[in-house]
């Protein structure tokens, strides 16, 4: 079992990245234990257990950070679990014209998290009336750096430009 | 002798009496023969066209007079008529004149009263319908842009061409993001 300390320090591996990979990590992870579980009792009984759930790439790497080479038992993965669950990061929120691929999120995550903080969780989503640029929205604030933004903004120009047609 | 002429003039006087007491109670019919008849008749007849000639000129003469007065009564009176009539009809037609005048000025009051506030309203409704379209043009200009980037950039985006244009952005406010994420400048 984990110290209690190792749970309050516990870093997420950076493979997870934002609420949606975290949740589907809990997930993986409820759906493994209670596989677990299920397949203890069958075990004692002399039933054949079914068959281990798969699980993403992401919810292997939270658990090896997590269980740091030792073996796995029930009540570390719990408390992985509820250490998930309890785990209070700061979110942003990132738009953009078109969904990033893998290379551009990758990109786009070190940056914040090498600028803020590395406990960052960023979700994305994509917005094509944008035409180009980025939307940040924090807790408190929204940081506006798209293109309809700057034409938006530039209207007095457009209007002058309308008319001198 | 005397007295028997007396008697006999008496006798005869009666006789006389009784004579013409009789004639008068049955009168003789006057025999006339005919060329005292034809004379008669052709003075009878002349003087009855003579009185006929005489009654017509008297009568064609009253019947002028009459006629000639009558005339100039009915000249004066007609004239009278008329004047008084068209007096009557000048005055009632200025009395109407003045009173369409005033209605006429009460009325051109009333259309310029009107055009005033029909003015002043259309002006006021068009400055706020102005205002009401710029304020649209205003808060509908972000969904014209988007339409307009849409429109025209279609489902071509290369997010790897902006990229470059992303981090430059962040970098330039990456302070402020900072700030809001951990507190710190």
């Amino acid at each position: 079992m984990k110290p209690e300390s190792a749970a309050a320090k516990y870093v997420l591996p950076p493979a997870v990245y934002s609420p949606q990979l975290l949740e589907a990590v809990v997930y993986d992870l409820e759906v493994y234990l209670d596989w677990y579980r299920q397949s203890k009792v069958k075990k004692q009984v002399g039933a054949t257990p079914d068959p281990e759930p798969t699980h993403s790439a992401e919810t292997v790497v939270v658990i090896e950070a997590w269980l740091a080479g030792k073996p796995p038992t029930l009540e570390s993965l719990e408390e992985l679990i509820e250490t998930l669950k309890n785990l209070e990061l700061p979110q942003i929120h990132v738009m953009l014209a078109a969904l990033p691929n893998r290379a551009q999120r990758e990109l786009l995550v070190n940056w914040f998290r090498n600028n803020t903080t590395p406990q960052l969780l960023v979700s994305f989503v994509a917005d094509r009336n944008l035409g180009g640029g980025v939307v940040v929205r924090t807790p408190n604030h929204v940081y506006d750096y798209t293109w309809k933004q700057q034409l938006v903004a530039g209207r007095d120009k457009l209007a002058g430009i309308i008319k001198s047609v | 002798m005397l007295a028997v002429v007396v008697i006999v003039q008496s006798l005869q006087l009666k006789k006389a009496k009784v004579a013409q007491a009789q004639m008068q109670a049955q009168p003789k019919p006057i025999k006339i023969n005919e060329p005292t008849a034809a004379e008669l008749e052709a003075k009878l007849k002349t003087a009855y066209e003579g009185k006929i000639n005489e009654a017509t000129q008297t009568f064609g003469h009253d019947l002028e007079d009459t006629s000639k007065r009558l005339s100039e009564q009915v000249s004066r009176l007609t004239t009278t008529v008329i004047e008084e009539e068209l007096e009557a009809y000048q005055k009632t037609l200025e009395e109407v004149r003045k009173v369409a005048t005033q209605a006429m000025e009460q009325i051109h009051e009333a259309v310029e009263h009107q055009r005033v506030e029909l003015r002043q309203g259309m002006e006021a409704e068009l400055a706020s319908e102005k205002k009401l379209l710029a304020d649209k043009f205003d808060a509908k200009m972000g969904d014209v842009v988007a339409s307009y980037i849409s429109e025209s950039l279609g489902s071509g985006v290369d997010l790897g061409a902006q990229m470059q244009f992303i981090l430059q952005s962040l970098e330039a406010h990456k302070a402020d993001i900072r700030k809001d994420l951990i507190g710190e400048a």
